[in-house]
């Protein structure tokens, strides 16, 4: 006999609202039903009625830990529109804040999947070195949150002592090396509740059109930095860690090895940061009529901005944001089915998923 | 030349367009689409491209609405706008699955319908009704 349970919209292992119907066999998943909606805020609309500064920050209010990035993504379509170039030090210090943030967010799901896991020591760990990347963020933007780095043509801050910025990523990268990966890839805890569990295949993974370490832990390749460079990431060295396995493991293996080659990253955009403007210096923007698109690839996955603009307007006339989550967590019903259903809070958390993202 | 160039450059003529790509905005464009967007979905899957999403616009006065199917390619974004006299349009859900949530909001946000799909609330809450968001007559 089935029957079902329903899990949110306030789960204790999730601290945003979204709720799933999972029908169950006695402690099996058998299916499961997804309702988001919980956070919608109507921006899309919102953004509609603000002038280019305040759209800018406005959608830096999309996301809580990727706000940077929804900033980039925006202000590179508005860039098209106005036929701003940013000039290189504004470029490489996009990148940094970019994976300054990927940083951030990987080691804050990583603490939350030890807490999940039953890790609570490994939860103190990971944001224990969260803390460490927040406060680099707050010496640059002097925010915590909302760094309001990025404007069009350029960004708004420097980056007065990159070396410093050098130390922290020195550390950071020993603390992984040292704690962190031995322990998610080694110990029986993780082993044991991630391996074969929350398996999304290759095929599926395709067909559900999921992005970000998703994607790359279903053996998909796919990373925005590499096929479609902006920024300055062209110029940089770093490799796209894949795993084939699809489960709880291979995410959490996918964004470890992820934290290692953001460090790499960060290492060659801080010692190679070219002296110059921060931005292109336009004091009053002209915008032209059509439609411009740009695409990021944020901590969960690409992030797609489409900016409509008329001639002489003040406002868009239509901005459209498809997040990472919003692609991904569809994929979360093939995950659970068959799974226990004690190991669903686990998978739905292996998405790294951001709620206030994927609703808008 | 990559393989993926060569796919790219060869998909208008293989579309039955006599068209070329325009490269704007950041987009390859394909304007007019010479077929429906049932049979484009199933050429973009055979391709091998991922799709992305849907973006829908709302024209001014009554002129309808023109919704911009997007595909990824191996890093090269594709575009393909369809213009809609009315309010619906063929579901492509049934051949390319990652368009189920983004068809469920555009219903929501414009009242479009895509034709032969059912519907549940995606972000709408019960007793809410669609089109109130962006919809123009609604605003």
């Amino acid at each position: 006999m089935s029957y079902k349970i329903p899990m949110g919209p306030y789960h204790p292992a999730l601290e945003e609202p979204y709720k799933l119907d999972l029908i169950c066999e006695g402690e099996t998943v058998r299916d499961a039903k997804l309702h988001i909606g919980f956070n919608f805020r109507g921006i899309e609309r919102l953004a509609e009625t603000r002038n280019y500064i305040q759209v800018t920050a406005l959608m830096e209010r999309v996301c809580g830990i990727c706000s940077n990035i929804h900033t980039l993504t925006l202000c590179q379509a508005m860039e098209q529109l106005t036929g701003l170039t940013p000039p290189p030090r504004a470029q490489y210090i996009r990148v940094v804040m970019a994976e300054l943030e990927r940083l951030h967010s990987h080691v804050l799901w990583a603490g939350i999947a030890a807490k999940l896991m039953g890790f609570k020591t490994m939860f103190m760990t990971c944001f224990e070195l969260r803390e460490k990347v927040m406060d680099v963020l707050q010496a640059i933007s002097g925010n915590r949150v909302n760094y309001s780095m990025n404007r069009i043509g350029g960004v708004n801050r420097d980056i007065d002592d990159p070396m410093a910025v050098l130390a922290m990523i020195e550390q950071l990268e020993r603390e992984m090396v040292r704690t962190v990966i031995p322990i998610f890839t080694t110990s029986r805890t993780a082993t044991s509740r991630c391996a074969g569990v929350g398996i999304l295949t290759n095929e599926k993974a395709l067909s559900c059109g999921v992005v970000g370490p998703v994607a790359r832990a279903s053996g998909v390749p796919q990373d925005i930095r590499r096929a479609a460079p902006y920024a300055a990431y062209a110029e940089m060295d770093f490799e796209v860690p894949v795993q084939q396995d699809g489960d709880v493991r291979a995410r959490l293996l996918v964004r470890a090895l992820e934290i290692m080659e953001s460090c790499k990253i960060l290492r060659q955009a801080l010692t190679k940061l070219p002296p110059g403007e921060l931005n292109a210096g336009e004091e009053k923007l002209v915008f032209s009529t059509g439609t411009a698109t740009s695409r990021v690839e944020a901590p969960r996955g690409e992030v797609m901005y489409s900016v409509s603009w008329k001639e002489g307007s003040k406002n868009p006339a239509r901005v459209h944001v498809r997040t990472p989550t919003f692609a991904v967590m569809p994929a979360i019903r093939w995950m659970v089915m068959g799974a226990r259903l004690a190991d669903t809070p686990l998978i739905q958390a292996s998405i790294d998923p951001c709620y206030s993202c994927t609703d808008r | 030349m990559t393989q993926t160039m060569t796919l790219l450059e060869s998909i208008p003529e293989r579309l039955g367009s006599t068209e070329s790509w325009v490269e704007k905005g950041g987009v390859h464009w394909l304007s007019p689409v010479p077929l429906g967007v049932r049979e484009l979905a199933a050429a973009m899957n055979d391709w091998k491209a991922r799709f992305i999403t849907i973006t829908a616009y709302q024209l001014p006065a009554d002129q309808g609405f023109r919704l911009e199917y997007h595909w990824d390619l191996d890093g090269q974004l594709l575009g393909f706008p369809f213009l809609l006299a009315g309010n619906s349009i063929e579901s492509i859900y049934d051949i390319c699955e990652a368009a189920d949530w983004i068809e469920r909001e555009i219903h929501e946000e414009y009242a479009l319908d895509f034709t032969g799909r059912e519907f549940e609330p995606l972000l709408m809450r019960a007793g809410d009704t669609p089109g109130v968001n962006l919809r123009e007559e609604a605003k």
